[in-house]
């Protein structure tokens, strides 16, 4: 995925790239809002991460003259938590737009969602190592084993699934399995998760749903046994 | 320029004299008025009755000559009262002027206004019509008095009034200005005490037994509202205290950590494991922040955008599905009861999060296995979501204080192992109601804790 992050404060927009980097990405940033404008008119970006504060020419001005030209998903970074500048960066054409301070995954999650965006229609049958995933009949095995889930259990397990490798916070996945949109300041994730793994993972090899300490849950199949995987809390 | 409430109260003083003098005035000239006229028509009535009764009698010349002698003795010699008598027959006529007379006076009988053309004099006038009697044709006979004296004495006492009443008028004026001065003296007082206050002296109140009764009103309501001042500003000393508490734990934790990391060398494993620590640490700093940020928006009045309206039962359906894992995991019930109809208009995420956290609440506070109460109730204009918990009773100081922020009925509580909350969960409670323009309530009896939140209406 290629990238341009528009934005003027230092560290963000360092350890943006480096992360975004890190991921497969290539970042190309822009440290004011003249560049980023440059930028983001001459190369054709999959998405621009664009700061709405900016010297020289401000987010959403870039944003209005980038629209006159071309339709590259924008996802806005503003500062000020007020319903006006999102009202006013969506009605300017932004795809999507985060608050800062933001977290790295939220962003990240946000990123793949537009790229998921434009893609074709999701699959209907999900495989990670041994574990099958038939998303129409909502059903679930471990190598030839039925598990038995609950509905919710079910869908926390396919928002893991389906988003296989991709690191999700806790307010993610409450977000995706319960639509609680908001932190929640609770232990129930932690719970879900640790009741799914003892269905999912516990009796079966490998390993495929992650405790990333500090961040949030991850399914995957790992080359190796995790070593410092964390028992279930 | 600034009203002064002296030269507002002297003004009013002098419009009040001034429109209370001036209705006597005009009532006393009045009366002089009708007074006075009516002696003249008296005098006009007893000078024509009696010379009527002369003239009556008698038709011949010689009596004639008599009546003009009496009517010469009878008029002043300043004209005062003057005597006419018209009459076809020129030798029964009399008094001065009679050519401009015949001219001017043509009217009736009874009263009227006569101005002398050449003298200028105006005279009250009363005539009377006298049959013929043998050789004296039918006459006019005609009383008239000047009334020069009559206008005289009304001029002189208006003139008097109108300086009496200026003068009383400047009088009230000045006595005015003093008795405001005085009476604005507690005004002036309470001004200085109120100058004295400083932060510093919150606790200060105005003196009120000292004040009139009208100005007890406002310094009570002053005092109320210094009072209050003094609550928020002690609760914002203690906010400020409270989060700095809050956010120095983690940062202390993140500081210490992170030292100790680089005091030796260390194996990546060991760094990322500081670095997840510190993470953990700066996840709990960042909700802390957005907790805050979302009630100081609500404190700044912001109402609750996004509002829908919604089925509450089924809201609460879906919240308490989301607790579902940590409800089995502790075995802990939760029943919905009330008005599983009702409906109402709201940002069902601020729902679902204030809800939420009552039934976290509920959950931290009551043992496993306990079974709690989700109540929905209607009342006139407001919609009330209550969690009954079982467990300790929280005692009756404390209830209103537990949507403080960072308010806990027990301090050792916190550190007892609570890892999910920092003492804001209540105080969003308060901040989506009151975004919802409700409010709140907590009761605790006999072992059940009840605490709810409303949300007006549709």
């Amino acid at each position: 995925m290629k990238l341009l992050i528009v934005e003027d404060e230092p560290k963000t927009a360092e350890y943006l790239q480096k992360g975004l980097t890190e991921q497969g990405c290539a970042v190309d940033v822009a440290h004011n809002g003249v560049d980023g404008q440059h930028l983001a008119l001459v190369h054709d970006y999959d998405v621009i991460v664009l700061d709405a504060m900016l010297p020289g020419i401000d987010g959403f001005t870039l944003l209005r003259a980038l629209r006159q030209v071309k339709q590259t998903p924008v996802i806005m970074l503003t500062a000020r938590d007020s319903i006006e500048d999102r009202v006013r960066g969506l009605h300017d054409g932004a795809d999507d737009y985060l608050v800062k301070p933001f977290s790295f995954l939220e962003l990240l999650a946000r990123l793949q969602a537009l790229q998921r965006r434009g893609r074709a229609q999701e699959p209907t049958q999900l495989k990670i190592a041994n574990l099958q995933i038939d998303l129409i009949a909502r059903k679930a095995w471990r190598g030839s084993e039925r598990i038995d889930l609950s509905a919710k259990e079910f869908a926390l397990l396919a928002v893991l699934a389906r988003r296989q490798g991709e690191i999700l916070s806790k307010t993610a996945i409450a977000e995706l399995v319960w639509d609680m949109n908001f932190d929640s300041n609770t232990n129930v994730v932690e719970v879900a998760i640790k009741r799914l793994r003892a269905k999912v993972d516990n009796a079966f090899s490998p390993k495929l749903l992650h405790t990333i300490r500090g961040m949030g849950y991850v399914m995957e199949a790992r080359e190796q046994a995790d070593v410092d995987e964390e028992p279930a809390t | 320029m600034k009203r002064s409430i002296t030269t507002r109260l002297v003004a009013m003083f002098a419009l009040g004299a001034l429109i209370t003098l001036s209705l006597i005035g005009a009532a006393l000239y009045g009366v002089l008025e009708r007074e006075l006229t009516r002696d003249q028509d008296d005098d006009l009535n007893t000078n024509l009755q009696n010379m009527r009764y002369s003239i009556e009698r008698f038709g011949d010349l010689e009596h004639w000559a008599r009546m003009q002698t009496k009517m010469d003795t009878l008029s002043p010699a300043d004209g005062s009262v003057r005597f006419w008598v018209l009459s076809d027959d020129p030798r029964f006529l009399y008094g001065k002027g009679l050519d401009e007379m015949e001219r001017v006076n043509q009217g009736e009988a009874g009263h009227g206004m006569l101005t002398m053309p050449i003298s200028g004099h105006t005279y009250r006038t009363l005539s009377m019509r006298i049959a013929a009697f043998a050789d004296r044709p039918p006459v006019r006979l005609i009383v008239g008095v000047d009334t020069a004296p009559f206008e005289h004495t009304l001029r002189a006492f208006l003139i008097a009034l109108t300086l009496l009443t200026l003068g009383a008028v400047a009088l009230v004026m000045a006595l005015g200005w003093w008795i405001a001065r005085i009476g604005l003296r507690p005004l002036q007082r309470l001004s200085l005490e109120a100058r004295a206050l400083r932060p510093k002296t919150l606790s200060q109140r105005l003196q009120e037994d000292r004040l009139p009764v009208e100005l007890e009103d406002l310094t009570v309501a002053f005092n109320g509202a210094l009072g209050r001042l003094e609550e928020a500003y002690q609760q914002l000393e203690g906010f400020n205290a409270d989060v700095a508490h809050e956010l120095r734990t983690p940062l202390a934790n993140m500081i210490g950590g992170t030292q100790v990391a680089l005091s030796r060398p260390r194996s990546a494993a060991e760094f990322e494991d500081t670095l997840q620590s510190n993470l953990e640490e700066l996840e709990r700093l960042r909700s802390i922040v957005n907790d805050m940020l979302f009630l100081a928006r609500a404190d700044q009045g912001e109402a609750a955008t996004g509002l829908t309206a919604a089925d509450v039962a089924h809201e609460v359906e879906m919240t308490i599905e989301f607790f579902e894992p940590l409800l089995d995991e502790t075995g802990t019930t939760v029943a919905i009861e009330g008005e599983l109809r009702a409906k109402a208009t709201m940002n069902v995420a601020l729902f679902r999060r204030a809800l939420s956290n009552l039934l976290q609440n509920a959950i931290e506070h009551s043992a496993p296995g306990a079974s709690l109460v989700v109540t929905i109730t209607q009342r006139t204009g407001a919609l009330w979501i209550a969690v009954t918990n079982p467990g300790a009773t929280v005692a009756p100081t404390h209830l209103p204080r537990l949507f403080d922020r960072f308010y806990r009925v027990d301090s050792s509580r916190h550190d007892a192992g609570d890892v999910h909350g920092h003492g804001l969960g209540l105080a969003i409670v308060k901040a989506v109601a009151s975004m919802h323009g409700g409010a709140t309530l907590a009761t605790s009896d006999a072992g059940l804790t009840t605490i709810g939140f409303s949300v007006a209406a549709a």
